[in-house]
C-alpha cells in the first residue's frame, strides 16, 4: 500500500512538471502564428477602450466587418489603456513578440527607435497613388519619413482652447483673442472665485501644452522649428518673452492651486463638472465634454489660443497635426496581407471616426454627412481648415530623454522654481531632434 | 511516509519545480540585468558595451541620490514608526482582549486591498479641492492648515509615506501577534505570579522571546521599503520635482520614459544589492547573542 503511494505520488509530480514545462512552450508568441487550416491571421494591438472614446466601439466594429468580408485573413484585436498601452508596446517589441500591426502615437520620438532599428515594415512600395488621392491634403507629406513610408493616417488631433461660456460670463470676463485679453479674463475669473483655467500637471504634459503654445505664439511655428533643429536657439529673447508670460498668467492665479497633485484624468473630470473655465487641450477631449454626464455639455466652445500683441505668431499657427497611426511589425509573416488590413482600418476608422467624434479627418471626407458632428467637433474641424502650419506635440519631437527634461522645467517654471532666464538656458541644453521637420 | 521524505530523489522532486520557476523568473533575470547594466541601450536595436560606465553616472546623479535618500528615509520611518506601532497592537491583541478575532480582521483588511486601490483612496483624502483630510482641517476650524499635500515640495513625501506605513502595520501587527501567541503561557504565568506589571512583562518577557519574529518584520519592512513602487507611482508618479522619487520609480522612469534601458537597469541592480545588503546586515546583528 505505502509503495503503491510513494509510487503513484511521484507518478503525479512528474506529471505535473512534464504538463508545466509544456504549459510554457506552447505559449503564444504574440506574433502570426503557423496556420494550418490555410486562413491567415493577424494580430492587432490598439489603445482603444476608454469609456467616452468613440474609437473604442468603432475599432470592433471594423475588425468584425473586415473579418466577415475576408474568411481568409482573420483579424484578432486586442486593446489596453494609454500608459500601460505605451509601456506593454514597448516591451513587445523589445522582446521580439510585437503583435503584427499595432497602434503607434503620431510619428515621432515614440515610434523612431523602432523605426531605426528596423522594427517596422516600410509600405513606401505597396501604396498607390490612388490611396494617396484618398488622403487629406498634406497626408502623404505628414506621414514621410526622409522619402519613406511606414504608416496611413488615421485621426488628426490639434490643441485648442475650451471655454465654458457659462463660467465667463458668470464673471462678466471676455472671450479672449489676445493676450491681454487673457489676462484680463483671468483677473475677472478669479474675483468671481472661479478657477481660470484648470491643469493636470501630475502628468507633467498637459502644462506642457500651455507653454508650448505660448511659445508659438510668441515666436511664431518657424523660429520654433528652427529651435529644434538647433537648441542654442531656445535662449533667445522670444523663447524668454514666453517663459516670462507663462510664469505671468501661473502667478496671476490663472491655473489650478491643485495642479501638481491633479492627473490629466482629473483635470478632465474638473472641467467636464464646470471646476475650471479654461482648459488647453487636444480635440480628443470633445467626446467627453460632449458625454451626456458632462456638466458642461452645449456650454463649452472651442476657440483658438489667443495671440499675443507683441508676438511673430499667429492663429493660424497650429498646436498639434500630428497623425496617428498603426504601424506593421516588420517580422510579421504576411506583409502584403497586413498592409491591406493596414489601408481598409486606416481610412475606415478614419472616416468614421470623424463622424463619431473620435478626431479631424486625415481622409477626404467631401461626400460625408457631417450634419452629426458635434459643433466642438465642427469648430475644431473649421480652426484646422485655416491652418497655414502645424508643429505637433513637443515631447514627440524632441528625443525621448529631452523632452522628459523640458516637461520638468515647464513645471518648474509653474512653480517658480526658475526664473524665465534660466529656463532657457536649460532649454539650450536639450538635444536637436532626429525627425526631419 | 518518513522514508517518502528522506529519499533524495523525492526531494529532488518536490524541490525541482520550484527551483526551475525560481531560477527562471527571479534569477536568471537578475543575471540579465546586470548584463543590460553594462550597455548603453536604448531598448531596441544592438546595445554598446560601456563597461560601469552606468554606474559611475548613477553615483554622480543628483536625481538617482535623492531617490536613494527618500528609500532609506522611507526605511527609517518603517522601521522607527510602523513596527513599533505594530508591536504595540500586537502586545495589546495578544494579551486577551475582548474581540480579539475582529481587531486581528480589521487591522489586517488594508494588507489584502491592491496598492492601487488604497493609492486611489488616499489621493482622494488627500485631494486639495474635496479632500477629506482639507474638510476635516477645515470642520474643526484649522482651515489654515488645509492645503495639497501632494502637491507641494514639503509635505509630499511624508504624505506619500504615511499611506504605506499603514497599509502594511496590519502585516507586521500580524506576524508580531503569531509570535506573541506563541509565547508559552507558563512563563507568563510564571511572571504574573512574581507580580510583573503588564508592561514589565512585554519588555522583559514578550519582546526577548518574541525576536525571531521581529527580525523577519525588520527584514520584510526594510527591504518593502527599498523596493517600494505601486503607492508612489500611482500617488505622485515620483513628483513633484522628483520630491517623492524613489530608485524604483526612478528606475521606470528611465527605462520606460527615456528609453535608457542599460542605466534603469543599473538602478535596478542597486536595488537588489541594496536589499541584498541589508538584509545580511540585519541577520549578522540579531545573531550576536
Amino acid at each position: 500500500m505505502k509503495a503503491l503511494l510513494k509510487k503513484s505520488a511521484s507518478l503525479i509530480l512528474t506529471l505535473g512538471i512534464v504538463s508545466s514545462l509544456a504549459a510554457c512552450s506552447s505559449g503564444s508568441s504574440g506574433g502570426a502564428q503557423g496556420e494550418s487550416d490555410g486562413k491567415i491571421k493577424l494580430t492587432l494591438w490598439d489603445q482603444s477602450v476608454g469609456n467616452t472614446d468613440p474609437s473604442a466601439k468603432l475599432l470592433p466594429e471594423i475588425v468584425e466587418k473586415w473579418n466577415s468580408e475576408h474568411p481568409d485573413i482573420q483579424v484578432e484585436r486586442t486593446g489596453t489603456t494609454g500608459e500601460q498601452y505605451k509601456t506593454k508596446v514597448k516591451t513587445s517589441i523589445a522582446a521580439g513578440e510585437a503583435p503584427d500591426l499595432f497602434y503607434g502615437m503620431g510619428g515621432g520620438s515614440f515610434m523612431q527607435p523602432y523605426i531605426k532599428s528596423g522594427n517596422v515594415l516600410e509600405i513606401s512600395s505597396y501604396l498607390t497613388d490612388d490611396i494617396k488621392e484618398r488622403m487629406g491634403p498634406g497626408m502623404a507629406e505628414a506621414i514621410n519619413m526622409d522619402g519613406k513610408i511606414y504608416t496611413l493616417p488615421v485621426y488628426t488631433h490639434i490643441a485648442n482652447l475650451y471655454v465654458n461660456t457659462e463660467l465667463f460670463e458668470q464673471a462678466g470676463a471676455k472671450i479672449p483673442t489676445t493676450y491681454n485679453e487673457l489676462l484680463d479674463a483671468v483677473t475677472k475669473l478669479k474675483a468671481a472665485e472661479i478657477t481660470p483655467a484648470v491643469i493636470g500637471e501630475k502628468d507633467r504634459w498637459p502644462g506642457m501644452y500651455w507653454y508650448d503654445i505660448i511659445a508659438m505664439r510668441q515666436a511664431g511655428n518657424a523660429a520654433v522649428m528652427e529651435a529644434f533643429k538647433d537648441p542654442s536657439k531656445w535662449d533667445s529673447p522670444d523663447f524668454v518673452a514666453a517663459a516670462t508670460k507663462m510664469q505671468q498668467l501661473a502667478q496671476a492665479g490663472a491655473f489650478n492651486s491643485s495642479m501638481f497633485s491633479m492627473s490629466y484624468d482629473e483635470m478632465l473630470g474638473a472641467f467636464n463638472a464646470g471646476n475650471g473655465a479654461m482648459m488647453f487641450q487636444a480635440n480628443w477631449v470633445n467626446a467627453g465634454i460632449g458625454d451626456p454626464s458632462s456638466a458642461v455639455k452645449g456650454k463649452v466652445k472651442v476657440i483658438p489660443f489667443p495671440v499675443f500683441e507683441d508676438g511673430k505668431g499667429t492663429n493660424n499657427e497650429i498646436f498639434g497635426g500630428a497623425a496617428d497611426g498603426f504601424y506593421i511589425n516588420q517580422n510579421t509573416k504576411h506583409p502584403k496581407e497586413a498592409v491591406e488590413f493596414l489601408m481598409y482600418l486606416s481610412e475606415q476608422l478614419g472616416t468614421q471616426g470623424f463622424l463619431a467624434g473620435a478626431g479631424l479627418p486625415s481622409w477626404k471626407t467631401d461626400a460625408l454627412d457631417t450634419s452629426s458632428l458635434s459643433s466642438l467637433d465642427l469648430s475644431a474641424a473649421d480652426i484646422m481648415k485655416t491652418a497655414t502650419s502645424f508643429i505637433a506635440w513637443w515631447d514627440n519631437i524632441l528625443p525621448a530623454e529631452s523632452a522628459e527634461a523640458h516637461k520638468n522645467l515647464i513645471a518648474q517654471l509653474l512653480a517658480g522654481d526658475v526664473t524665465p532666464e534660466e529656463f532657457c538656458k536649460q532649454m539650450a541644453q536639450l538635444k536637436p531632434t532626429e525627425l526631419s521637420l | 511516509m518518513n522514508s517518502v521524505f528522506s529519499n533524495k530523489g523525492t526531494i529532488a522532486v518536490f524541490v525541482l519545480p520550484t527551483l526551475l520557476l525560481f531560477c527562471g523568473i527571479v534569477l536568471i533575470p537578475i543575471f540579465v540585468s546586470s548584463y543590460y547594466s553594462l550597455l548603453d541601450w536604448n531598448g531596441v536595436g544592438r546595445g554598446k558595451f560601456i563597461g560601469l560606465d552606468n554606474y559611475v553616472e548613477m553615483f554622480k546623479d543628483t536625481r538617482v541620490l535623492n531617490s536613494i535618500k527618500n528609500s532609506l528615509l522611507f526605511a527609517g520611518a518603517s522601521v522607527f514608526i510602523q513596527l513599533p506601532i505594530s508591536l504595540v497592537l500586537a502586545l495589546i491583541l495578544a494579551s486577551n482582549v475582548k474581540g480579539e478575532g475582529f481587531y486581528r480582521t480589521v487591522y489586517f483588511i488594508p494588507v489584502l486591498i491592491s496598492t492601487v486601490v488604497i493609492a486611489q483612496l488616499w489621493s482622494k483624502i488627500y485631494n486639495a479641492d474635496y479632500g477629506l483630510l482639507n474638510v476635516l482641517l477645515q470642520s474643526i476650524g484649522l482651515s489654515s492648515l488645509a492645503q495639497d499635500w501632494l502637491g507641494q515640495k514639503d509635505t509630499a513625501l511624508a504624505a506619500s509615506f504615511i499611506p504605506t506605513l499603514w497599509q502594511y502595520v496590519g502585516y507586521h501587527m500580524l506576524l508580531m501577534y503569531a509570535g506573541a501567541k506563541s509565547v508559552s503561557q507558563d512563563v507568563l504565568e510564571a511572571a504574573r505570579m512574581d507580580g510583573a506589571s503588564r508592561i514589565r512583562t512585554a519588555w522583559s518577557i514578550m519582546i526577548p522571546l518574541m525576536k525571531p519574529i521581529l527580525k523577519v518584520s525588520l527584514v520584510f519592512s526594510v527591504i518593502g521599503a527599498f523596493k517600494v513602487f505601486d503607492l508612489i507611482y500611482v500617488l505622485t508618479g515620483g513628483g513633484p520635482f522628483y520630491t517623492t522619487e524613489v530608485p524604483s520609480t526612478l528606475m521606470y522612469a528611465t527605462i520606460f520614459d527615456t528609453f535608457r534601458y542599460g542605466y534603469g537597469s543599473a538602478i535596478s541592480v542597486f536595488i537588489i544589492v541594496e536589499c541584498l545588503v541589508c538584509t545580511i546586515l540585519i541577520n549578522s546583528l540579531f545573531k550576536t547573542e
